[in-house]
């Protein structure tokens, strides 16, 4: 190679590969974000709105697997059959604040919050959308919002109110008394039931099942006063509900635990079938809990009672497979959740026949036990649909108790059991015949571990 | 951006201006420099008239004219790597041809720092070199490995006996809780990416990136341990620098190498575990303390126990290593070559596990003229992973077989594997652990490719030019199918059912381009400069997709084209950039005293616009004590050099975009919507670690003696750190540089070469002490890691004041000779144990580790033994919450240490009693703790190289034989099957755990090497 094409070389090459340098310098550093949202653009026009609102419905599936944990793994319905030691802390009665189950929940419930405020504090930000869909879309972040922290205080007992999507207030934050918040659920309660439709689409069972509606309301403040004590109000709502005939019984059980949106139903959190929008083999996927992986089975004592003739076609709740049945293992397993190829995946949160109940229970505590506006009638309406002997009470005592029953044969593993007992104050009495390792403890879980680690405003409850 | 242009282009000509000389006209002297061996010219060779600044080099014919000026008659000729000689022209020589021989002493060896290359004895940071004959006869996999004991600082964890599996490398120390704590690998001046490519966890056990770099091209390895080593590598350089050099063809005639090596593989040990009887005795036992009726439960001695299976026998074999090698090298004046080919097969331990890996490389310079010169490499590695689900799967091969139940058989009367739904298959949480290595299939495929090609121009007397471009290419495929006949594919309906598959993708590249400057000057001869300028810029593109189906019509249909359901799939993209500025600035006078100063400014996509860009100076200092004159006396030393550094470095590498406050895609019943992902904070950068280093280099006797020792102190802070906060606030953490690491250390190194003679012995000894200690935290919070801990919270935990590795438990005081419940230390006196009572109960960090080899050689045979050790280190038996589960799971098998349980009052011993459904006595505690010291025969080899007049006769340069053996003996209390595991691979806050971790694997192996 000759000096010139050296010189060539240095001449033209050299500065080509510096500016070359230089040149992709602003690719290599600023890359756009891929498959995310800037803050800032997420309220902001009329397209904004279905995203956030999927978005808020999503963190109050959150709640769906939990309230099951807590409503039904917590007290007598199960027993613990696997590894995990979450479940296993449920199922031997020793729930510690290192349960990640707590958490879960906990999680959810702020999760939910946390989108609610935030649709709240963003909504006048919003261009180009009428007052009427703002105000849609902010009824059923005020529903959400209200059942995550009506679920909290149950659960929980006191917890923080958060009413803002602030990181630094919300960062140390103490407990308020859970009266403080059920005021609060009760009033969004009655705001989303002024603002809400009776249906979004009169032809889609699914849209009208899955999003919040005014029945949905209803029956959420036909059980907040139900929990209250408020037997006349928890009667009007309930009433209400049945009344309206947006819904009506399925005429089979089998279809309650098989079908998705059924006519009964009146709220439930969605997955999506055959596809991934399931929990699948997560600690939180039901079926992977309970089918799958059987971490927990039904409890000796929860068999007999529904495989009792009284429960007729309810006993479909579970299901018994002798290959199973070895050691611990009674062989029973609770089948009311699917696989996303079995479409029953979603979890219900409302449904007719809780309307039924608590009507019947708020007649019963009004004294109203027999005749056609008596808890019998309505008792009764379950059990015909079941298949079932038709009840026979004639005192307060005896509806409150076949009432109590009837709740387990009908709501089994949709999130009662544990929230039924301890508003009727039987929480003890029943749970220290069923476990020797009871405690009163146990009436409230634990707060989280984690959260008393990170905020130290927070108290634990008492015992742990 | 055009301020530094200007910079740049300004230092440009200044150094244009420094080199313009004046000439005189004297007395020519001429010669020719010449190889001694092969006597082939060398190019490029430093002559020098001693006690001036005059000189030249060589050209290309290794020819050379110098003037001579009347009264000076010393001329020095020095080249890299070459035995510096002075030779007396005298007053009338007028021709010199000099014979160089390669240098013998290791103070002249050439070091790769940084982006250029120096003698060992200029060097002022702290730097380890290990060469590659110290690795030869190991049959390692990657190179990662072969560091293993061999250099002082550096610690080298093998995290299972997986073939191909992870490595976690930490130089001096952990710096960083989040971010990666894995120096920064170069090969070839190309930063390579290192850890696991593929995205599917399998079982703590990764895939390891760099074990698709063969250790036989290898030529030379150094590790940048100090700020004045590595601050040119800035945001990378943190956790220290490994530069990886390979070989490369010599100006001579053509070698031919041939390399077999065969050998065989087997664990270092197997648990012992019970035998049906004594299994049924103890669930008999438990289930009767639980008030029930073992009879009915199907425990009948005499019954249940008439199978006696050892699972771990049925699961593992004997594997067979074999490595094929056949490399070329050689060249001409103008083009030289390295090239090779290389197989290598390791047949695992476990069922059905096996690792092949394919590799050829091509090393080229080709030397235009005296001016211009181009390089380039490319290394090619396939790799075919056959894989078995390892540790932390609950249907994992070896975890399995451990805790499989000894009264169930993996086959049939007729030899069948039994499968779910058969009735004599183990249930879940059981199952058959011989059909889940048999009837699955994971593969992993991989493709690496590194290549690069360079451009060196001279554009003046001693400054040069170096343009690099380079790229690192990896890919990885995961083809996975999980038949109905297991576990997964077969129990699981809502994952299998009817088999389960997944076909994975993985592609990550980087592409590199450095610009450098070098420019290096003598004045005098007593005043040497060394400057170097440059830029770098680094794009990391990642891609990767997944799909995953079910319902498979039978077992003959294995890939999802065949699949009933297509239910998953997915794909992203991600990238990542840095651009970076650097210089360099030595000097020494008189070869004295040294001083070195470096700065990198590196601008990283991770961070936003108010932190974009960092800053990493280093300044170094040397003083060679053995040139001063009241030294001269001490004959016998050689070489005596003091070094200091202080400087600073960073770390970068989390996750991109995690400065936005950002919302993600979100679902609801098939819909899609967006849902909180991520606190803003605008002001995260970079960890920054200050270090401060002393050494000490010293040889003596005739270099026979050779010691280097270091002090350091290093301190990170603003550690890159996922802050965890109340969920309270809508989210769990956020992203900040909270909290500071600092790590203190002794380094000591020491080689003799104790006889020279026909006989030779010569040692390498190391020892390192590594001090961590986590000194601030966010709101001096405890942080919880590792796993969930039993009734504790969790078995590891981040506190300020304690090292990272911390475990975290009860403290187990014994067990109550009157109940045989376990005792715990109540901390906090409230009479009763909850998870209040945690506190730390030892850390993972070893209170010191080194290596000793001693290599003997007597006429053709050669023997090398290689201890490594680790001291003070604790290590939880994980494994034994299951395994000495004191009855709170029946369903599984337990260790023999259960055979000394508690029975009956009075009994004194440290096995609580066995109580089915009982959790208390099975708490996370320190029972499970235990000391994971270690003295571990790594390697002996025996080699014979035959006699020259024998082989002259086949026309043979050289021929070895030899044998060894790795793994062979251990010396430990730790009572479970090896101390040197760690399950959560490359985990910080939570190593040393052994939880069904496949441990060591022994090798046995015989190889020969021919040369032609």
């Amino acid at each position: 190679m000759s000096e010139s094409i050296m010189k060539e070389i240095i001449k033209k090459i050299l500065p080509a590969v510096v500016l070359l340098s230089f040149g992709s310098c602003r690719e290599v550093l600023e890359p756009p974000p891929v498959d995310l949202l800037v803050d800032d653009l997420v309220l902001r026009g009329p397209d904004d709105m279905e995203p956030v609102r999927i978005g808020l419905y999503n963190a109050v599936r959150g709640l769906g697997s939990t309230t099951v944990f807590a409503g039904d793994f917590t007290p007598d319905f199960i027993q613990n059959n696997g590894t995990f030691t979450d479940f296993n802390e449920l199922g031997t009665k020793s729930i510690t604040p290192a349960n990640s189950l707590t958490r879960t929940l906990w999680g959810a419930v702020y999760n939910t919050v946390y989108i609610a405020n935030f649709i709240e504090e963003n909504l006048d930000e919003l261009s180009r959308v009428s007052q009427a869909e703002k105000d849609d879309l902010l009824a059923q972040a005020r529903f959400c919002r209200a059942y995550a922290y009506f679920i909290a205080v149950h659960t929980f007992g006191d917890v923080p109110k958060v009413v803002n999507t602030d990181v630094q207030t919300n960062r140390n934050i103490a407990r308020a008394p859970k009266s403080e918040i059920l005021t609060w659920v009760k009033e969004d309660y009655e705001a989303a039931l002024t603002l809400l439709p009776e249906r979004w689409d009169p032809d889609n069972a699914t849209l009208n099942k899955q999003f919040a509606t005014k029945n949905a309301v209803r029956a959420a403040l036909a059980r907040y006063h139900l929990y209250e004590g408020d037997w006349q109000s928890a009667e009007e709502m309930a009433n209400a509900v049945i009344n309206n005939r947006l819904q009506s019984l399925d005429s089979s059980y089998v279809t309650v635990i098989s079908t998705e949106f059924d006519s009964e139903s009146i709220f439930e959190l969605a997955y999506a079938n055959s596809s991934s929008d399931d929990p699948g083999t997560s600690t939180t996927g039901l079926n992977n809990i309970l089918v799958g992986r059987r971490e927990v089975i039904p409890s000796n004592s929860y068999v007999q009672e529904i495989v009792n003739v009284n429960a007729g076609t309810r006993r479909a709740t579970i299901t018994f497979n002798t290959s199973n049945q070895q050691g611990r293992d009674n062989g029973w397993t609770v089948t009311k959740y699917g696989t996303p190829d079995q479409g029953n995946n979603n979890i219900s949160v409302f449904r007719l026949a809780e309307m039924y109940l608590i009507r019947a229970e708020a007649r019963a505590q009004l004294n109203r036990i027999t005749g056609t506006s008596g808890a019998l009638a309505d008792v009764n309406v379950l059990r015909r649909r079941a298949k079932a002997p038709l009840a026979a009470f004639a005192t307060q005592a005896a509806a409150l108790s076949t009432i109590e029953t009837e709740r387990l044969y009908e709501l089994s593993f949709e999130g009662h059991r544990w929230f039924d007992l301890k508003r009727t104050g039987r929480i003890n009495a029943v749970m220290t015949i069923f476990s020797s390792r009871w405690n009163e403890k146990y009436n409230l879980w634990p707060i989280p571990q984690a959260e008393i680690q990170t905020n130290r405003l927070l108290v634990q409850n008492t015992g742990y | 951006m055009n301020k530094n242009i200007t910079f740049l282009s300004g230092t440009l000509v200044l150094i244009f201006f420094c080199s313009l000389e004046l000439m005189a006209q004297l007395r020519p002297v001429r010669g020719k420099v010449t190889l001694a061996g092969d006597g082939n010219p060398i190019p490029g060779v430093s002559i020098l008239l001693k006690g001036s600044g005059t000189g030249t080099t060589t050209d290309l014919e290794g020819n050379y004219t110098l003037d001579v000026p009347p009264g000076a008659n010393v001329i020095v000729y020095s080249f890299i790597g070459l035995e510096t000689q002075e030779i007396n022209v005298g007053q009338g020589r007028s021709t010199v041809n000099v014979i160089m021989e390669e240098s013998k002493m290791e103070l002249s060896q050439v070091v790769v720092t940084g982006y250029h290359e120096l003698q060992r004895r200029d060097i002022i940071g702290s730097i380890s070199s290990i060469r590659s004959d110290k690795f030869k006869d190991l049959p390692v996999s990657g190179f990662d490995q072969a560091l293993q004991g061999q250099a002082a600082g550096v610690q080298v964890t093998q995290s299972s006996g997986t073939p191909g599996g992870g490595i976690a490398i930490r130089i001096r120390g952990n710096t960083s809780i989040s971010a990666s704590n894995r120096p920064l690998f170069i090969v070839d001046g190309t930063p390579v990416f290192d850890g696991s490519i593929t995205g599917r966890d399998f079982g703590g056990q990764n895939d390891n990136s760099l074990a698709v770099v063969n250790p036989n091209d290898i030529a030379n390895i150094e590790v940048l341990k100090d700020a004045s080593a590595k601050a040119i590598y800035g945001s990378r350089g943190a956790n220290g620098v490994v530069i990886i050099t390979t070989k490369r063809g010599k100006n001579n005639k053509t070698t031919i190498t041939a390399d077999v090596q065969r050998g065989i593989v087997e664990l270092v040990g197997r648990p012992r575990l019970m035998n049906s009887s004594q299994l049924v005795e103890l669930q008999r036992e438990a289930v009767l303390a639980a008030g029930k009726n073992p009879d009915e439960m199907g425990l009948i001695a005499g019954v249940t126990d008439l199978v006696d299976t050892d699972w771990i026998s049925e699961v593992l074999r004997r594997g067979i290593l074999q490595q094929y090698q056949l490399s070329a090298s050689g060249g001409t004046e103008k083009t030289r070559f390295y090239f090779s080919g290389n197989v290598r097969d390791e047949e695992g331990v476990q069922l059905n596990s096996r690792f092949t890996r394919y590799t050829g490389a091509l090393n080229l310079d080709h030397t235009v003229n005296h001016r211009l010169k181009f390089g380039a490499n490319i290394n090619v590695s396939l790799t075919d992973n056959d894989r078995v689900k390892g540790d932390n799967f609950l249907d994992g091969v070896y975890s399995g077989a451990i805790k499989s139940l000894p009264y169930y058989s993996p086959y049939d009367e007729s030899g069948r594997l039994y499968v779910p739904n058969d009735p004599n298959y183990a249930e879940f949480p059981n199952f058959n652990p011989v059909a889940q290595a048999l009837l699955p299939r994971f593969k992993t495929y991989g493709l690496k490719i590194l290549a690069g090609a360079n451009m060196d121009v001279s554009l003046a007397k001693d400054l040069k030019l170096r343009s690099k471009v380079s790229m690192d290419y990896n890919n990885a495929e995961e083809d996975q199918y999980e038949p109905a006949t297991t576990a997964i594919g077969g129990y699981l309906e809502s994952v299998g059912g009817k088999g389960y598959g997944v076909y994975s993708s993985f592609t990550l590249y980087t592409l590199t381009n450095s610009n450098v400057l070098t420019y290096y000057k003598n004045v005098d001869e007593r005043h040497r400069f060394n400057v170097l300028l440059g830029n770098e810029i680094i794009h990391t593109q990642s891609r990767e997709s997944s799909v995953s189906g079910r319902m498979f019509p039978s077992v003959q249909f294995t890939y999802l084209n065949s699949a009933g359901i297509i239910d998953q799939g997915g794909s992203s993209y991600a990238q990542s950039g840095l651009v970076s500025f650097f210089g360099e600035l030595k000097y020494d006078f008189k070869d004295k005293y040294l001083i070195g100063g470096t700065i990198r400014t590196d601008g990283s996509s991770r961070f936003g616009k108010n932190r974009r860009f960092g800053y990493f100076p280093s300044l170094s200092g040397g003083w060679r004590i053995s040139e001063e004159p009241f030294l001269e006396g001490a004959r016998f030393v050689d070489d005596l050099k003091l070094r200091a550094s202080y400087g600073f470095t960073g770390n970068e590498r989390i996750g991109s975009f995690q400065y936005l406050g950002t919302w993600a895609a979100a679902v609801y019943n098939g819909n899609t919507g967006v849902g909180p992902n991520r606190l803003p904070n605008s002001n995260l950068q970079w960890e920054r670690t200050n270090e401060a280093n002393v050494g000490i280099d010293v040889a003596l006797f005739d270099n026979r003696l050779r010691v280097t020792a270091d002090v350091y102190r290093n301190l990170t802070d603003k550690l890159l750190y996922a802050e965890p906060i109340p969920l309270t606030t809508g989210y769990g953490s956020i992203q900040g540089n909270i909290g500071s690491v600092s790590n203190k250390g002794i380094e000591l190194s020491i080689s003799s070469d104790n006889f020279t003679g026909d006989l030779k012995w010569s040692t390498d000894f190391n020892i390192t002490q590594n001090i961590n200690k986590v000194e601030t935290l966010a709101n001096s919070d405890t942080l919880y890691r590792g796993y969930s801990g039993s009734g504790v919270g969790s078995t590891n935990a981040v506190l300020e004041g304690q090292p990272l590795g911390t475990f975290w438990g009860l403290n187990f005081l014994g067990v109550d000779p009157a109940t045989g419940d376990a005792l715990y230390e109540d901390v906090n006196g409230d009479g009763r144990i909850s998870t209040k009572d945690g506190q730390v109960i030892g850390n993972a960090q070893p209170k010191f580790y080194g290596g000793l080899t001693n290599r003997f050689s007597y006429k053709g045979f050669d023997l090398s033994v290689f201890f490594h050790f680790m001291y003070g280190n604790k290590v939880l038996n994980f494994t034994n919450t299951a395994l000495v589960n004191t009855g709170e799971d029946i369903d599984n098998n337990q260790s023999v240490i259960a055979l000394r349980r508690w029975k009956k009052e009075g009994d004194i011993t440290d096995v609580p009693r066995y109580e089915m459904g009982n959790t208390y006595n099975n708490y996370h505690s320190s029972r499970f703790l235990e000391d994971g010291s270690f003295l571990r025969l790594k390697n002996v080899a025996l080699g014979y190289n035959l006699p020259a007049h024998w082989l002259s006769k086949i026309k043979l340069q050289s021929a070895r034989v030899f044998v060894s053996g790795t793994n062979l003996w251990t010396l430990t209390r730790y009572s479970g099957v090896d101390p040197e595991v760690s399950t959560l691979d490359g985990s910080t806050t939570a190593q040393g755990i052994d939880f069904y971790t496949l441990p060591q694997v022994k090798t046995i192996q015989g190889g020969f090497t021919l040369t032609f």
